[in-house]
């Protein structure tokens, strides 16, 4: 009896390796790393969730072929360079086969030399800052667009439609926002136009009066607003139109999000913005607007963006049928197609290009309204 | 010169709030000689709860009938919610520390600031929220100086809220009863004071003063945000150590100061060095006058 009991425990003890290892293979670990507590929490909360869409699509079209389900581990990094490293190091531990992420430029660019050494792919859904995709790591990826095409869009704007003469210029001293507000003044001045002053504010700051005081006396033709996420800059707008600032508010893709207008309320009519364009119209956009919506409400600035990245990277997985990068990465040089936000075709360096055109804020809604090629839209 | 007097303004403005605020460490200071750091989130609690209430009202549609009334519903409702809510949490969280050493009530305290500011993030949600319709929008201008009602309306609540502080506490027995608690408890309750009331009592206030500016902050600047209690917060405890911590006139002049500084700072330097302006105030007030400009205990005035 004792015999048989022991038997059957080494037996038991064999197998357990066997149970274990099938279990861990039937799950696909995937990683999300975006701000989820902190000021842009917002932003980093729509990434998770257009990641989660992604997920769910595939596991309702059948999964991937050898994996029971896909598992996502959101990380945050709460757009600190610090924690964006720490997180990429659990993600490491975690073995994810493919990262989405990060939000902020200042956390995408170290977590991503981390994640390098384990040759993990990262997809950046929202880091618009040069130095991402411009370091040449081998499986970095990018869906959105970089500010070096988006400041000459942006300047270009002020000088054809906007008939700008002089620019007082904000940013928050972030490496997105201080790298594009730098970007739009070199452009500005070189298509002749003046910067009378760029002046910086504090992240997490709620009073812009000072400073907002000083631009309104210089009476500039256009402000430029460059702040990290919609909620500072919602603020500014707002507080602007309370002190009665008449030059005309220009800003970038960080306030592509719903949620500026209502906190902006009519302070935000007639504010334009730069923006990677999405057709709304097409049947890939509608369909994850279906799925999207309901669940997780109106679709803000990154959304769309996480969830082709993560469309991207799942699909990889599912033709090369393997998770070695070198083999994912090749699936997705091949790529191309409509995804929600935009066509993805990826170039060697890992940018998939960028489209930005200038949007108005009308009855509240972003409306497309001007490209640099084709000049006033409609 | 128009520019000077707009940011003197908005520098009274910003001053009058962190005021409002700073007076909350200062008085639960005096009293019980904690840095309350709990306290930024009691007024990011009170900007939550007016938003809720006001949404309500609007809701309904008293706010387009009886616009006042709604507000000083809300103003009184979130008061007395938030007054509760900081006694609730001086009962948790300091009160079984009282006969510990202080760095322990101390960093109860920073662990209740974490508690609540996340608490506030999973029930509120991680989106700003937005003030209901455009209160009290409009404004003077009087050349290119603009006065917002909601500046006036600002500066008149932080000071109807400060002169009621004062003559609650040095005019009536309460307020005599917190003084006595401040200089010495056991004497104190030898004359029947109960000092466990009278802490409960101060926290409130202190709360609920925040919890005013809090809506202020909110219906100013149109939206409130979990985390928002932060930097506020310790930039109040800026202003209560520079006037003095445990002196109410100090933390009030200590607001204004910061306030002023801040504005002026970012007005006529640049934006960035704001809060470096802030604390540099600090660091140089510790340094030079550690106790403070009032000083921490002159004519009776620690609560």
């Amino acid at each position: 009896m004792r015999k048989k009991l022991f038997i059957a425990l080494v037996l038991g003890l064999m197998v357990v390796p066997f149970i274990m290892g099938t279990a861990t293979a039937k799950t696909l670990k995937i990683g999300s790393m975006s701000p989820l507590t902190g000021p842009y929490a917002s932003d980093g909360t729509d990434i998770k969730n257009g990641v989660l869409t992604a997920i769910q699509v595939f596991e309702e079209a059948g999964g991937i072929p050898g994996y029971d389900k896909i598992e996502l581990f959101p990380q945050d990094t709460a757009c600190d360079p610090k924690q964006a490293v720490a997180a990429a190091n659990k993600l490491i531990n975690l073995e994810v086969v493919g990262v989405v992420g990060a939000y902020c430029s200042s956390s995408t660019i170290p977590s991503s030399e981390v994640l390098a050494e384990e040759d993990i792919p990262m997809l950046t859904p929202a880091s618009t800052n040069e130095k991402v995709t411009d370091r040449g790591l081998p499986y970095m990826f990018r869906l959105c667009g970089r500010d070096d095409d988006q400041a000459p869009a942006a300047a270009k704007f002020l000088k054809e439609q906007l008939k700008a003469k002089t620019i007082f210029i904000v940013d928050d001293k972030t490496t997105y926002s201080q790298g594009l507000a730098d970007g739009v003044s070199k452009a500005a001045k070189a298509l002749g136009m003046e910067v009378v002053e760029h002046d910086h504010v504090n992240q997490g700051d709620k009073d812009f009066a000072a400073v907002l005081t000083k631009a309104k006396q210089a009476n500039a033709d256009v402000f430029y607003m460059s702040l990290q996420g919609y909620s500072p800059g919602a603020l500014m707008a707002l507080q602007a139109k309370r002190l009665g600032m008449t030059s005309q508010i220009v800003t970038q893709d960080a306030m592509f999000q719903p949620k500026f207008m209502e906190v902006a309320k009519e302070a935000a009519e007639g504010v334009y913005l730069t923006y990677g364009f999405t057709d709304t119209t097409t049947p890939e956009y509608k369909a994850f607007e279906k799925i999207y919506v309901p669940k997780y409400g109106a679709i803000a600035a990154y959304a769309t963006y996480a969830y082709d990245a993560a469309t991207v990277l799942l699909q990889a997985i599912k033709t090369a049928g393997s998770t070695d990068a070198a083999k994912i990465k090749a699936e997705i040089m091949k790529m191309d197609f409509d995804g929600v936000a935009k066509r993805i075709k990826f170039r060697e360096n890992g940018d998939s290009g960028s489209s930005y055109i200038a949007y108005k804020i009308e009855n509240g809604q972003f409306v497309p309204y001007w490209a640099p090629e084709k000049g006033l839209l409609k | 010169m128009e520019t000077f007097i707009q940011q003197l303004i908005n520098g009274i403005t910003l001053g009058g709030l962190y005021a409002l605020i700073a007076l909350g460490y200062t008085m639960v200071y005096g009293v019980i000689q904690l840095i309350n750091f709990a306290h930024g989130e009691f007024f990011a609690a009170g900007g939550y709860v007016g938003v809720i209430l006001l949404s309500f009202f609007t809701g309904l549609g008293y706010m387009e009938t009886h616009p006042i009334l709604c507000l000083a519903a809300a103003f009184v409702l979130t008061m007395g919610y938030c007054a509760f809510l900081a006694i609730g949490v001086e009962k948790v969280a300091y009160k079984p520390l009282r006969r510990q050493s202080r760095l322990a009530a101390l960093l109860s305290a920073l662990g209740m600031s974490i508690f609540l500011s996340n608490g506030l993030m999973l029930t509120q949600g991680v989106y700003d929220k937005a003030y209901p319709g455009e209160l009290f929008q409009g404004g003077i201008n009087l050349g290119m100086i603009r006065i917002g009602y909601l500046q006036m309306m600002i500066v008149g609540m932080t000071i109807f809220l400060l002169f009621g502080l004062n003559i609650l506490v040095f005019k009536t027995k309460i307020g005599m009863a917190m003084r006595a608690t401040a200089q010495d408890k056991i004497m104190s309750s030898l004359v029947s004071i109960s000092s466990n009331r009278i802490i409960s009592l101060t926290f409130g206030i202190g709360a609920g003063l925040a919890a005013a500016a809090g809506i202020m902050v909110g219906l100013y600047y149109g939206s409130v945000r979990y985390d928002m209690g932060f930097l506020p917060g310790i930039k109040a405890f800026a202003a209560a150590v520079l006037g003095g911590i445990g002196n109410i006139t100090g933390a009030m002049l200590g607001g204004l100061i910061i306030g002023m500084v801040e504005i002026f700072g970012a007005g006529y330097i640049s934006g960035q060095y704001k809060d470096v302006f802030a604390f540099i105030i600090l660091i140089s007030v510790l340094y030079f006058k550690p106790t403070g400009i009032m000083g921490e205990n002159i004519d009776d005035t620690r609560v």
